[in-house]
């Protein structure tokens, strides 16, 4: 049966593990430095304990931290636009009245 | 545990870190796999894990009694055989069917006079049942017919288990598995980049699309089709068509670029779907390991196919959907889906039997634009709680009048999106994942991140589980 990881073409014989684990690694760090809040939030969500208190505590001053530098800003910026073509309605509809029928 | 998560994200490095500093030693690879993937399943319901190891014990122990028998008289083999596919089907039965057939027993019985109260039970559905069931039947098929030969336990387990796979497929064969277990894997930049290019594109029609449609749109409306109007009740069609696609389609890519990251290949799942031209070819690239499980399993190896005559044929037919309709879950709705999808399967067969030769064949184009509305409608019946539910929604349609109340600008480009994504080039991602391949790591690992940044922040707050994760 076909893949779709089937490329069609010649393999390239350079170090693969390496690389993905380089790739893999800038992605996690720049996530972490860009964004600090779904860090935040995940920590939020964890089961209340003292580790989950003092995890909370850092992942809040990590945000600060990062706000701070503008690093966390694109996210900041990007997640406004798109609540913003969230809420947006055809001109004949009342802004923010389609969720009146929402089962929760 | 659920793939667009944080939670998931962190299981899966950890994951990736220790199988791949293991990967000298092919056998601790696949203990370290196989002990992951039942940390994933153990994190909806550890009871379930004791019933994932049964059920692959079942399946080695059967695999292993066929292939003694194999100089043996073939009615024993055939007897073990169907042995072990009965109890992969009362586990599946048990947890999966009990309660809807107790159900309509009652309602029979009640019907013919006896008020007698059956006994009801709540079971509980274990993730991805259907799933694991499939494979471990193929397995021994396979088996039976000396396609594969039995597998260590290891291997057999693993191949059940493997967490990209285990709880919304694709259902990945042993013979497409069990082949790679023999030897550790390598990792290449073109599995990897690829790999990368599933998971985020799955991560953008999960999060993105298929969330959006179906929060703001889809739900509202299937809740209450009465309170909405024509407008609406047309969009949430089209909205839960391309919200199912790319819900599932999600799921499979990311399966399938996880298992890349693993060393892994697993086939195709989705071959867009919504550009196919007749129900035959919908079937061909929708939820193809499924479709590609009822052909040969069921259609041509348990019932015959077309080799006992065109009528049993498209009886054959209608009773494989049927089936594969009741696969999806207990409910009414489930088997008219099947019944409408294999009542369309014979009817194409049968006109292409009686069409006169001077009728010329439908366009393209329009063959297409058939088959998607069949599909759709068989999609409300999918979508809806009940048969009468959906007969309301149907009826709507042609009565119902108004204004949209709940279709938004935002709504209407991701139904063109999903609708657009069919007919662009089939190989777009694997094009991608060319270039991408050549970059410099930290180059691909900032545009990964970025690209992930902004799919986050697109991602409506929580994440619905997927579709696919209650059957």
């Amino acid at each position: 049966m076909p893949s779709p990881i089937d490329l069609h073409e010649a393999p390239l014989e350079a170090d693969g593990l390496g690389w993905t684990f380089g790739v893999i690694l800038i992605a996690s760090l720049f996530l972490l430095c860009a964004n600090a809040v779904s860090l935040r939030d995940w920590i939020d969500d964890l089961p209340p304990s003292p580790v989950q208190a003092q995890a909370a505590e850092l992942a809040d001053q990590w945000v600060v931290l990062s706000e701070g530098l503008g690093i966390g800003l694109p996210r900041k910026m990007l997640h406004a636009e798109w609540k913003r073509a969230e809420e947006a309605r055809f001109h004949n509809q009342k802004d923010g009245e389609g969720g009146e029928d929402s089962p929760g | 545990m659920l793939f667009p998560t944080l939670s998931f994200g962190l299981f899966f490095l950890f994951v990736f870190c220790i199988v791949w500093a293991a990967s000298s030693s092919n056998e601790w690879r696949k203990i370290l796999l196989l002990i992951a993937s039942w940390v994933f399943y153990g994190a909806w319901d550890w009871r379930f894990v004791a019933l994932l190891i049964g059920s692959a014990l079942l399946n080695w122990g059967a695999a292993g009694a066929i292939w003694l028998q194999r100089d043996g008289p073939a009615g024993r083999r055939k007897a073990i055989m169907i042995l072990g596919v009965a109890g992969n089907l009362l586990i599946l039965g048990y947890f999966k069917y009990y309660g809807f057939f107790v159900e309509q027993l009652g309602d029979l019985l009640h019907a013919a006079g006896f008020e007698r109260d059956l006994p009801l039970m709540q079971v509980v559905l274990p993730v991805g049942i259907s799933f694991f069931t499939f494979q471990g039947m193929s397995y021994l098929a396979d088996v039976y017919a000396e396609r594969l030969a039995p597998a260590r336990l290891l291997d057999v387990t693993l191949l059940m288990s493997f967490f990209p796979h285990l709880v919304a497929g694709p259902i990945v064969r042993g013979s497409d598995l069990l082949p790679q277990f023999a030897e550790s894997p390598r990792l290449t930049r073109d599995m990897a980049s690829i790999g990368l290019v599933l998971i985020v594109w799955g991560l953008f029609k999960k999060a993105v699309v298929a969330s959006e449609l179906s929060t703001g749109l889809v739900d509202p409306v299937f809740f209450d089709p009465a309170a909405h109007s024509r407008l609406d009740l047309i969009a949430a069609a089209y909205g839960y068509a391309v919200q199912i696609y790319c819900d599932f389609s999600a799921y499979s890519d990311m399966a399938i670029g996880i298992a890349a990251l693993l060393g892994y290949r697993f086939p195709l799942n989705f071959n867009q779907p919504y550009r196919a031209a007749s129900l035959q070819d919908f079937w061909r690239r929708w939820h193809i390991s499924l479709s590609s499980w009822l052909r040969d399993y069921l259609y041509i190896g348990a019932l015959g196919g077309n080799r006992k005559g065109f009528v049993r044929q498209c009886v054959n037919l209608l009773t494989t959907m049927l089936l594969g309709g009741l696969w999806h879950g207990a409910k009414w709705t489930f088997v008219i889906w099947g019944g409408l999808h294999g009542g369309v399967l014979a009817l194409e067969r049968i006109w292409d039997r009686i069409r006169p030769d001077w009728l010329p064949r439908l366009p393209r184009a329009l063959g297409i634009l058939i088959t998607f509305h069949v599909v759709l409608v068989g999609w409300i019946f999918f979508r809806s709680e009940s048969f009468d539910a959906a007969i309301a929604y149907l009826r709507g349609i042609g009565i119902a009048g108004g204004a949209s109340e709940v279709l938004t600008p935002l709504a209407c480009a991701l139904i063109v999106f999903g609708f657009v994504i069919h007919f662009t080039p089939a190989d777009l991602g694997q094009r991608l994942a060319l270039r991408l391949r050549l970059l410099p790591a930290w180059a691909l690992g900032l545009l990964a991140g970025a690209t992930i940044l902004i799919v986050d922040t697109m991602r409506f707050e929580g994440v619905a589980p997927f579709i696919y994760y209650q059957f």
